[in-house]
């Protein structure tokens, strides 16, 4: 298999030489028409072409090109470090090139900064909105470029402009809602809605999807269906497949920082997308071992607490996977947060191997043998600027010091034994957790579970933007934890991952489970409607 | 494990020695030399002798910088502690008036000092939201306001049985009790901070609080321990104080906070937390001592002494932005 590997890696080599050479007839007539004195016209509204981006030591872009089509939704794809993200940052003027040229509408632009891509219609939604969270809706539109006459902020006049942008998208709240009051969903429309005040004509979305709900993603589905309607050009960066297909027409890969190739959506297939990106072929993606669960591990009785969630109850058992699904907000990671002892239940019984435990803190949880790894990598799960070995061995490292003093030979060796039993990609132990990627970052966050004998493993969404190389290794290691016993609660929004991974699924809606399925019953279509049972959730859960 | 690529992963560190001349405390040795030859060329009364004898009234306040270090390591900060000096020195001399024997007066400054650090350790670690600043503001205010209470109209105290503190401000030939005291908790402080499992826990917390706190650390009872710590060598310092001035006023330690952070962040241990070590803190320490030593033996008035040093800090926390920007500017 490892010969395979390398066999495929090969191929791309020659790969995007071949795509460059047909590229290269369309540039020679760009080139026909600028040099004519014509008005340029162009069969692209951007187009970019050997673009090459250093940063201090690497080269981040290496002769990049992208074409983008009038009211085309572009996707581009890729894994993380392909260069998506310096790629956009080039096009929105925040990063130079060093190499290179822009030509939008067929002219060629040279964007100083920041500013002139916004004056020349490019604007860019990220996954995380930066607005101001104390500001109004309204405000946060309107920043930078509000509405005044004599020196004074028109508020009547911006709430209704606002407002009448907010309608279009169907947006569900008012322009005077306080920003840090609305879900995640919600301010991604804000900053749709924001692009849309300053008639950008090219719309850049970056994984608008990661953090979205299905239902809250069918509604930016609908919202970018409009944009293009309207004429809007749409590039789409997305990790996940069902994006690319529902929305995209062409979808461009990127990989180690090069231009691998674009393709029509119609015609192109999982495996051939996958092969493009990772640049070996990925047979089994949910490598799911089957193993015949052992006797009850973790059990939840009646477990409530007031506003999150009410009266859950379930079981795992030694090396089983159980799926706990639902929309975001459902309450799924407040009722592990309380098995851990992060936040107090207020009634209900949580038995471990069939004794009843009381878990007041994380530690105590750990102590006992159940380790949340949680949903946030940067803010809960690694201390970034630590080396991984540090990391690593966090959870456990009174275990082996002598007398208090820690013994940093035995914890060197350890961190380096678990990193590898996890096959992270690193090459020392003492490189900051910041330098990996998001999909490495995560081994290292199992890594950190593995430096202890632990019964119940509970993954708070472990894939969440992670590539999809890296997701079929860490699921691989979620089917070997099984396969050693372990009981495993693996939380996701993922449809294909719960239903790839879980021995069981339960679903959750507003705060209570609405169903247990088995692996075999299974299906979207089931999972959806139990998830959806109660009606929308409001995204705060059950009251 | 399946799909292993076997690829290894280093975990040799690499030779300490390059890393050491590179590093802060690298410079804060050559500064502390060069300081050193300064004072010795500036005033021809510096010399080992008239530094040892002088020493003792700056060197309590290294008690206070040994802890600080690991508050403002946590990200924290405490600005109560010059006023439990101020109370743990007066609650000591009133004690010491009674005719109390000595290791009474001495538990008595430790115990005083050990429950207002606890007072500032509760109240944080209950309202965990609380900023820390703000919260030792209030305590600050308290712990002097009763302090002046207790002193009353007349605002000063003289302990008027100093045999006990003489002992405390007594030397082995030449050399101070104190001087003393002093290495060795330094070496205690640093070596726990530097080498344990509860220094590690120390750096988590102030790198990545939630993280920590997921990772099976109790946060909390670490915070505790360090406040009430910090409040004990208060009283340690309160007791040596007294050693020097016989004495308590209302205007005890005041300032003490300052110059105990100070040292510390001039000693490379940043005020955000996470970063730095107590190898820094107490070269720095020892700098600042030995220069505020020079400068008053050459009747340099106080406030020059406190400008110099005020120029000193903002160029030690200024200094790794300017060579940052330095080679930026000659990569370019």
């Amino acid at each position: 298999m490892q010969k395979n590997g390398k066999y495929f890696t090969r191929i791309p080599k020659i790969f995007p030489f071949f795509l460059l050479g047909t590229n290269g007839t369309i540039y020679m007539n760009q080139k026909r028409t600028a040099k004519g004195g014509e008005k340029a016209v162009s069969e692209y509204v951007l187009e970019l072409k050997g673009i090459t981006k250093i940063f201090p030591g690497v080269k981040a872009l290496n002769n990049v090109q992208f074409q983008l089509k009038p009211g085309e939704v572009h996707a581009l794809m890729g894994e993380n470090g392909a260069g998506k993200s310096t790629f956009i940052k080039v096009i929105t003027g925040v990063h130079k090139a060093e190499e290179g040229e822009m030509f939008l509408n067929g002219q060629k632009v040279d964007f100083k900064g920041p500013k002139d891509a916004q004056a020349a219609g490019i604007a860019a939604v990220y996954q995380h909105p930066t607005s101001y969270p104390h500001l109004t809706v309204a405000e946060n539109i309107f920043m930078g470029h509000e509405i005044i006459k004599n020196h004074m902020i028109q508020w009547k006049a911006m709430n209704a402009e606002a407002n009448k942008l907010l309608k279009e998208l169907n947006a569900d709240f008012d322009a005077t809602a306080e920003m840090g009051t609305l879900s995640v969903a919600q301010q991604q429309m804000v900053e749709i809605a924001k692009a849309l005040s300053t008639n950008a004509k090219i719309v850049i979305l970056d994984e608008p999807t990661a953090a979205l709900t299905r239902r809250e993603s069918e509604e930016l589905y609908r919202i970018v269906d409009k944009l293009k309607e309207e004429g809007v050009s749409i590039i789409f960066i997305s990790h996940r497949f069902e994006d690319m297909y529902r929305l995209a027409s062409r979808v461009t890969v990127f990989r180690d920082s090069q231009y691998i190739g674009t393709y029509d959506v119609d015609g192109i297939t999982n495996a051939d997308l996958i092969k493009a990106m990772v640049g070996r072929e990925i047979k089994d993606l949910f490598p799911k071992p089957e193993v015949k669960p052992g006797k009850e591990m973790l059990r939840v009785e009646d477990l409530s607490r007031v506003g999150f969630y009410k009266n859950v109850s379930f079981n795992v058992r030694a090396g089983e996977i159980v799926g706990l699904t639902g929309l975001v907000g459902a309450g799924r990671t407040e009722v592990v947060e309380s098995i851990c002892g992060i936040t107090k239940a207020d009634s209900g019984k949580v038995y471990l191997e069939g004794k009843e435990v009381y878990i007041k803190q994380p530690s105590e949880a750990m102590d006992k043998g159940i380790i949340l790894l949680p949903e946030d990598r940067q803010k809960e799960g690694l201390i970034m600027s630590w080396g991984l070995g540090r990391n690593v061995t966090l959870p456990t490292i009174s275990k082996y010091a002598k007398n208090g003093i820690n013994d940093e030979k035995t914890e060197r060796e350890l961190a380096k034994k678990l990193l590898e039993d996890v096959d992270t990609k690193a090459v020392d132990i003492f490189q900051p957790a910041s330098s990996l990627s998001g999909g490495n970052q995560q081994k290292v966050v199992v890594a950190k579970a593995l430096s202890q004998e632990m019964k119940v493993v509970i993954m708070d969404e472990p894939t969440k933007g992670v590539d999809v190389g890296a997701k079929a290794e860490i699921y691989a290691i979620m089917g070997e934890l099984a396969l050693k016993g372990y009981a495993i609660i693996l939380i996701s929004s993922e449809m294909p991952e719960i239903l790839g991974m879980a021995d069981r699924i339960i679903v959750m809606c507003n705060g209570r489970k609405t169903g247990e399925l088995s692996r075999q019953e299974a299906t979207q279509e089931k999972i959806l409607e139990l998830a959806m049972e109660k009606g929308p959730s409001n995204g705060k859960g059950a009251k | 494990m399946a799909g292993k690529s076997g690829r290894s992963i280093n975990n040799v560190p690499e030779a300490p020695i390059k890393k050491m001349i590179l590093s802060w405390e690298g410079i804060l040795v050559v500064l502390f030399i060069l300081i050193n030859i300064f004072c010795a060329s500036f005033s021809e009364f510096y010399n080992l002798s008239s530094l040892l004898r002088q020493m003792p009234i700056y060197l309590a306040e290294v008690f206070l910088m040994l802890p600080m270090a690991y508050i403002l390591v946590l990200g924290e900060i405490d600005i109560s502690v010059g006023s439990i000096v101020c109370l743990s020195a007066t609650m000591s001399c009133i004690v010491c008036n009674t005719g109390a024997p000595f290791i009474i007066v001495v538990l008595t400054g430790l115990l005083v000092g050990t429950l207002c650090g606890l007072v500032n350790g509760v109240i944080l670690t209950k309202f965990q939201e609380l900023p820390p600043m703000i919260v030792t503001l209030a305590t600050q205010i308290i712990f002097r306001g009763i302090a002046e209470i207790v002193l009353g109209s007349g605002g000063s105290i003289s302990a008027t049985n100093t045999d006990g503190f003489r002992l405390l401000g007594g030397k082995v030939g030449s050399v101070p009790y104190i001087l003393f005291l002093v290495i060795i908790l330094a070496v205690v402080f640093a070596v726990v901070l530097g080498k344990s499992t509860f220094g590690r826990r120390v750096y988590a917390i102030g790198t990545n609080r939630l993280t920590a706190y997921y990772s099976g650390i109790h946060v909390q009872k670490i915070r505790l321990i360090i406040y009430t710590v910090m409040g004990t060598m208060a009283g340690l310092c309160s007791l040596f104080l007294i050693s020097t001035s016989y004495g308590a006023n209302t205007t005890t330690g005041n300032g003490f906070e300052m110059d105990a952070i100070a040292m510390a962040v001039f000693g490379g241990i940043s005020s955000t937390g996470g970063k730095g070590n107590l190898a820094g803190g107490i070269i720095s320490a020892f700098i600042i001592v030995c220069l505020r030593v020079g400068l008053g033996q050459k009747n340099v008035h106080a406030q020059v002494i406190l400008l110099i040093l005020g120029v000193l800090l903002i160029a030690a926390v200024a200094l790794p932005n300017i060579v940052g920007q330095v080679k930026r500017v000659v990569k370019k």
